[in-house]
């Protein structure tokens, strides 16, 4: 069997039991973690010198289709001085709340990544600034489309979809940073600046 | 004495009269079917955010206002020419004349440059 | 949200003495003039979302040229274009989009559904993708592809300058607006779901629970 990234034996020292198990899987180390320490363990394979993990390259989820196996959050990790790779991965149980601590605070790019899981999945990432949908609208009541018990073509009716479809508005609930007018917002005239704030959207005369 | 300037005259109005023709036909001829999305802004589809009445940058008033300056200087230096070929005698005297104009507005002109007012940032 | 509303129309008393009038020698030469002249300069939008815009660009590329046909002009605001190609998969999010840009197109307009995703859904029969485009906006010539042929394209551009050249002014019913109703929807429920329907390979994909 190809060698365990040398992270792994690191790791055991540093959080022991944690830790639950370890494996290669087609050259890629994958870590278990336990989820109440994943985003201890997450800082500390980022600010340990000789760990350096400094790239998140990645962050998804997986629900497998054997319903006994739990819901996993899967990091993809990188250490761009050292060139190495490692995923570790927290299981969710079912039968509990799907929560688990963000790691925005360590990865900025870890943003828009936990809100898409956020969406498609339903795992509430705790500590984000601004954990909502991304790929489905706001508004979106029919549930989280990539979990095994949603339906291929959704729970409602197309005629139903689409109507929540037109009446969607999907500039609503953007934040300010995200139409790009933070930086000039004190350069606007005045009386937009207020009507931004109230949190008014297009009108049609 | 207007006699050369009838021809202008009659191409402006036949101008201003095909213009109207034209826009009062197809409003006449017309028929409107408006609907309150059709009437809203364009923004790629989505509704609108906020209305297009931003502030203008003070530089270009600067830009224009200098241009009109020291193109009206300009216009003022043609009829001198102008004199000057009629006035040959006097030719030392016109040429202090535009000389001391001239200076005057190259003072302004060395004032503004030095201020930063011909820095486009 | 401003999508509804009825349509404002003033008639005028010559164009409804006209309309009830039976076609003579002038209103069908009337007619051949407008149909020529808005066939033969079908101005686009491309209302391009995935790779039906590729094969779009490329029929309006020097090989397949559409300038031809007078669609040299591709017009990126609905305010100065005459027919919409639809080139591409729609997703739910984008519904809204399409039809507030099909609504702020001036009469007379058309539409060109490009592709297999934007005439059905194409392969994309989930909780995402609108299941054809006339779910939503009236759609005049349907091009099958996945993407179609410039040939087929054209093809079916060639189609719809068929198609105007057989309107007539006199028909009010074909400039009609018809905006999407109080219920949110512009065709009726059941007509949706009957739209939408699986067909083919889409009926043995069930995946659910």
């Amino acid at each position: 069997m190809p060698a365990l990234s040398p992270s792994i034996p690191a790791l055991r020292d540093a959080f022991g039991d944690v830790i639950e198990r370890a494996l290669v899987s087609c050259g890629d180390t994958i870590a278990y973690v336990r989820r109440d320490r994943a985003h201890d363990v997450l800082a500390w394979l980022k600010d340990t010198p000789g760990q350096e993990f400094d790239y998140l390259t990645d962050l998804t989820a997986v629900e497998y289709r054997d319903p006994e196996r739990p819901l996993e959050v899967v990091y993809q990790l990188r250490s761009l001085a050292r060139r190495a790779d490692l995923r570790i991965k927290v299981a969710l149980d079912r039968e509990e709340p799907l929560e688990v601590r963000s790691v925005y605070d360590l990865w900025r790019g870890a943003d828009w990544l936990e809100r898409e899981v956020y969406d498609m999945f339903g795992i509430v990432f705790q500590g984000h600034p601004d954990l909502r949908r991304i790929l489905m609208w706001d508004t979106y009541v029919e549930g989280h489309p990539l979990r095994k018990d949603f339906p291929l073509r959704g729970h409602f009716s197309r005629a139903e979809q689409t109507r929540q479809a037109l009446a969607a508005n999907p500039e609503a609930h953007y934040s300010l940073e995200e139409l790009s007018i933070a930086e000039a917002f004190h350069e606007l005239p005045r009386d937009m600046r207020e009507r931004l704030r109230r949190g008014e959207r297009g009108f049609v005369r | 004495m207007l006699q050369p300037y009838i021809p202008i005259l009659l191409l402006i109005a036949f101008v201003v009269a095909n213009a109207i023709l034209i826009l009062g036909l197809s409003h006449l001829l017309s028929t409107y079917r408006r609907t309150p999305v059709k009437l809203a802004p364009y923004e790629s589809g989505m509704p609108t955010l906020g209305d297009a009445r931003e502030r203008f940058s003070v530089k270009f008033y600067l830009v224009a206002m200098l241009f009109i300056i020291f193109d009206i200087e300009t216009v003022f230096l043609f009829p001198w020419a102008v004199a000057f070929a009629q006035l040959r005698p006097l030719a030392g005297v016109l040429i202090l004349e535009a000389a001391v104009f001239v200076a005057v507005l190259a003072v302004g002109y060395v004032y503004i440059w030095k201020r930063g007012a011909l820095q486009w940032d | 949200m401003g999508l509804t509303g009825p349509a404002v129309r003033r008639p005028r008393e010559e164009l409804a003495s006209v309309s009830a009038m039976s076609p003579n020698w002038i209103t069908t030469r009337l007619d051949f003039l407008t149909n020529w002249a808005r066939a033969n300069s079908l101005w686009p939008m491309p209302f391009g979302t995935a790779c039906c815009a590729i094969e779009f660009m490329a029929t309006a590329a020097s090989r397949f040229d559409l300038a031809r046909f007078g669609m040299e002009r591709m017009s990126f605001s609905p305010r100065q274009a005459d027919v919409l190609i639809c080139a591409g998969r729609l997703p739910f999010k984008l519904a809204p989009v399409i039809r507030r840009i099909w609504d702020q197109m001036p009469q007379p307009k058309w539409c060109i559904s490009m592709g297999a995703c934007a005439s059905t859904g194409g392969i994309f029969d989930n909780y995402s993708m609108v299941q054809g485009i006339d779910t939503i906006i009236p759609v005049d010539v349907y091009v099958p592809g996945c993407p179609p042929r410039p040939e087929g394209l054209m093809y079916g551009i060639l189609l719809l300058q068929k198609k105007i050249k057989g309107e007539s002014f006199t028909d009010d019913s074909l400039r009609e607006e018809r905006p999407v109703g109080p219920d949110g929807l512009y065709l009726p429920p059941d007509r949706v779901d009957e739209l939408s329907e699986p067909f083919g390979n889409s009926i043995s994909q069930t995946r659910s629970a």
